[in-house]
């Protein structure tokens, strides 16, 4: 005879996603973790509410609802400027200790402010948190093992927080029905957001901002964007990417100068170079670099290994350069040219600046 | 002089992405049959705390949690200049989540005692979370500089510069602090002679060895092992899945000159469509 499962349910608890602004710009993995936020609240059957904290927030809590948020929690405050991980934390901390019941899910983004200050509020409640999603969903589960006996029983809401998992080519379900909030950060990049509606509706609730002494432990002096000069990886059109088949340090001269023909192009690298120090970390793309999504992604001597490949397969076109026709990047490029590097991509410079006169001259033409 | 500066390094051993590390059926991975090597971010935070002894002064103990051979890693620390490790075994900690790993660690680390700035890794290769960190400071209640690639003390305070998406921010920080230290900060140096010289005597002298490194399990750090391993870790691995083999639809050009190939690409892409004018 088969025993009767036990159904467990919690307390259906808003989506809460924690926005994220840099110096009153608001960042765009928030509007793509609202458009998450949207398709689990709605599956769920429950709101979808978002926090944000800042000073002199303007128009940015509509935004939010524009784009997906059915409630904005709002704390507008001089010393939340600048995000600091104590103060944040407190905000954050007393907004989650008021409700009434806790959220079902709540999401930040896998930024260097997410991944800060997510496992706090997470060890704060005790609570589970997946680093790093490329998916989420919501759906049932059975636990059945019976190391902590509580925990058998049918779950029928958890949030399915999916991740690239160790090295192989795996992805991990990684769950934590047992307590609410189930918390996960998003890799940015990885989910669309909402078209921005400016006619829906929602509530703006100011929250209050309550710091205590120790708060202050922690200051930013500065916080600096580097505009122009700071490397933007994440918004180039083009992007020349460069792995360990250059052979050395030196080969990313190549790279920068294939990267000048096109117009918004950045250079980027993988995880094998950066880790020899032939580039800076900030090149880095792929799993425990950054996620790109640019027009073109030009991969000159890169394998193609799952850990980079997560970091660049949503490019709207890959072309890769290597010389071993087996090279698992051919499995998942559009463009694939087998040949030496150090060939093909002279090659490419010299036909594309035939390109740009051409352009220039086509230029010229029309003024007249 | 101030008094020198009690320095924890938090180091751990993970398996070799080299190696053929396989996961168990329950997602969690078979360290047994992987090599092991240290975890390459902590090589950085191990750096850091090198460079704080040998410039303000003070002592580095490294921590680590792990299997027994996990002691390999605190060898290393010794050969490049740490001067004592501390590791906790136990296998009440098999599957322990973040969550779990950072009230271990936590309670390791009260164990140990006083500290003055604790440094981390950003991330491990194998857990890849970046979260034990800001969840074991949270527990010691710390103020935090993740993603840290420089940073200098001076007056008991750390002035540090933290990495954000297009730039950085300036911070400064009282003590005691929790820093993860990004792998843009300085590489680690060379293993020191004397380092390398005391650990090759300790291999061969087990009474040597404990003085350098010790052992210690949940009950002697007075840690609950329900709160530790699967009991104490609110995640569970529920299922993985194979990625499946994507695209397969490139189209390939190959065995011609260098200027046809080139050609070639430019005929069947918009890539001119980007050029410069
Ligand atoms: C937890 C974890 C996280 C990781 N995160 C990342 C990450 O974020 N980003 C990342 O990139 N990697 C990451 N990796 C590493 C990843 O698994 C690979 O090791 C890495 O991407 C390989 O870099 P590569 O392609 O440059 O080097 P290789 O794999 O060595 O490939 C070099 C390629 O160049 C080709 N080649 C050689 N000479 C020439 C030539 N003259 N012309 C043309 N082609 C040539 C070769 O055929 C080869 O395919 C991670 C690994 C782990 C375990
Ligand atoms: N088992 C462990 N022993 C010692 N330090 C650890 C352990 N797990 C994680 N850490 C530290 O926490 C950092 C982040 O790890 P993770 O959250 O797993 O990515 C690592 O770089 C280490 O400094």
């Amino acid at each position: 005879m088969t025993e009767e499962v036990k159904r467990i349910a919690t307390p259906k608890g808003e989506v809460l996603v924690v926005a994220e602004q840099i110096l009153g710009e608001l960042q765009p993995v928030t509007l793509e973790l609202l458009g998450a936020g949207r398709y689990l609240a709605d599956k769920l059957g429950s709101q979808l509410t978002c926090v944000v904290m800042g000073y002199n927030l303007a128009d940015m809590p509509q935004r939010l609802v524009a784009s997906g948020a059915d409630v904005v929690y709002v704390a507008d405050h001089p010393e939340l400027y600048t995000y600091r991980t104590l103060t944040y934390r407190r905000v954050l901390v007393d907004l989650l200790e008021s409700l009434a019941v806790p959220p079902h899910i709540c999401l930040l983004g896998s930024t260097t402010t997410g991944r800060d200050l997510a496992p706090r509020i997470a060890a704060h409640f005790e609570t589970g948190l997946t680093a790093d999603c490329t998916e989420l969903d919501v759906g049932p589960y059975e636990h059945k093992s019976k190391v902590d006996p509580s925990k058998v029983g049918l779950y029928e809401e958890c949030l399915y927080a999916i991740r690239p998992s160790f090295g192989e080519s795996l992805k991990a379900r990684i769950l934590g029905p047992w307590k609410n909030p189930q918390m996960a950060t998003t890799r940015p990049g990885q989910m669309t957001p909402l078209k921005p509606d400016p006619g829906r509706q929602g509530k703006i609730v100011p929250i209050p901002v309550n710091l205590k002494p120790e708060d202050y432990r922690l200051v930013v002096a500065e916080t600096l964007r580097e505009a122009g000069k700071g490397l933007k990886l994440q918004e180039a059109d083009v992007i020349v990417s460069g792995g360990y088949g250059l052979g050395s340090a030196d080969g990313f001269q190549l790279m920068y100068e294939l990267a000048a023909c096109f117009s918004n192009s950045a250079v980027g690298a993988s995880r094998k170079v950066v880790d020899l120090g032939w580039v800076p970390y900030e090149h880095q793309v792929g799993q425990t670099g950054k996620t790109v999504r640019p027009k073109v992604y030009i991969a000159c001597g890169i394998s193609g290994a799952i850990q980079h490949r997560v970091g660049m397969s949503k490019s709207g076109l890959i072309i890769a350069i290597n010389k071993d026709p087996e090279a698992p990047i051919f499995k998942f490029a559009h463009q694939g040219i087998v040949g030496d590097l150090y060939q093909i991509v002279p090659e490419m410079i010299r036909q594309l600046g035939k390109v740009k006169s051409e352009k220039e001259v086509g230029t010229v033409v029309s003024t007249h | 002089m101030a008094d020198p500066f009690d320095i924890f390094v938090l180091v751990k051993q993970v398996p070799d992405q080299g190696s053929k590390a396989g996961l168990n059926p329950d997602g969690t991975i078979d360290r047994a049959k992987a090599k092991r090597m240290l975890n390459p971010f902590d090589r950085y935070a191990l750096q850091a705390a090198l460079h704080t002894k040998k410039t303000y002064g003070g002592r580095v103990t490294a921590i680590s949690m792990g299997p027994p051979p996990a002691v390999e890693v605190l060898m290393e620390a010794l050969e490049h200049g740490v001067d004592r490790g501390v590791l906790l075994s136990d296998r009440r900690l098999a599957a322990s989540d973040t969550l779990a790993t950072a009230y271990a660690l936590c309670k390791t680390v009260q164990w140990v005692g006083r500290f003055d700035i604790i440094f981390c890794g950003l991330q491990t290769t194998d857990g890849d979370t970046a979260q034990v960190g800001p969840q074991l400071a949270e527990r010691l209640g710390l103020p935090q500089i993740t993603y840290c690639q420089d940073f200098k003390i001076d007056d008991h305070r750390v002035h540090a510069e933290r990495i954000i998406e297009g730039g950085y921010q300036k911070l400064d920080s009282e003590l005691p602090v929790l820093v993860t230290v990004a792998n843009s900060y300085h590489p680690l140096e060379y293993k020191s002679f004397r380092g390398a010289w005391r650990v090759q005597q300790l291999l061969r002298n087990e009474v040597e060895q404990k003085k350098y490194i010790q052992t210690v399990d949940l009950d002697v750090i007075g840690a609950d092992p329900d709160r530790c391993g699967l009991k104490g870790s609110p995640t569970i691995v529920a299922a993985t899945e194979k990625v499946g083999e994507i695209g397969g639809n490139c189209t390939m050009h190959e065995g011609h000159t260098a200027s046809v190939l080139v050609e070639e690409l430019l005929g069947c892409s918009n890539l001119k469509e980007f050029v410069k004018a």
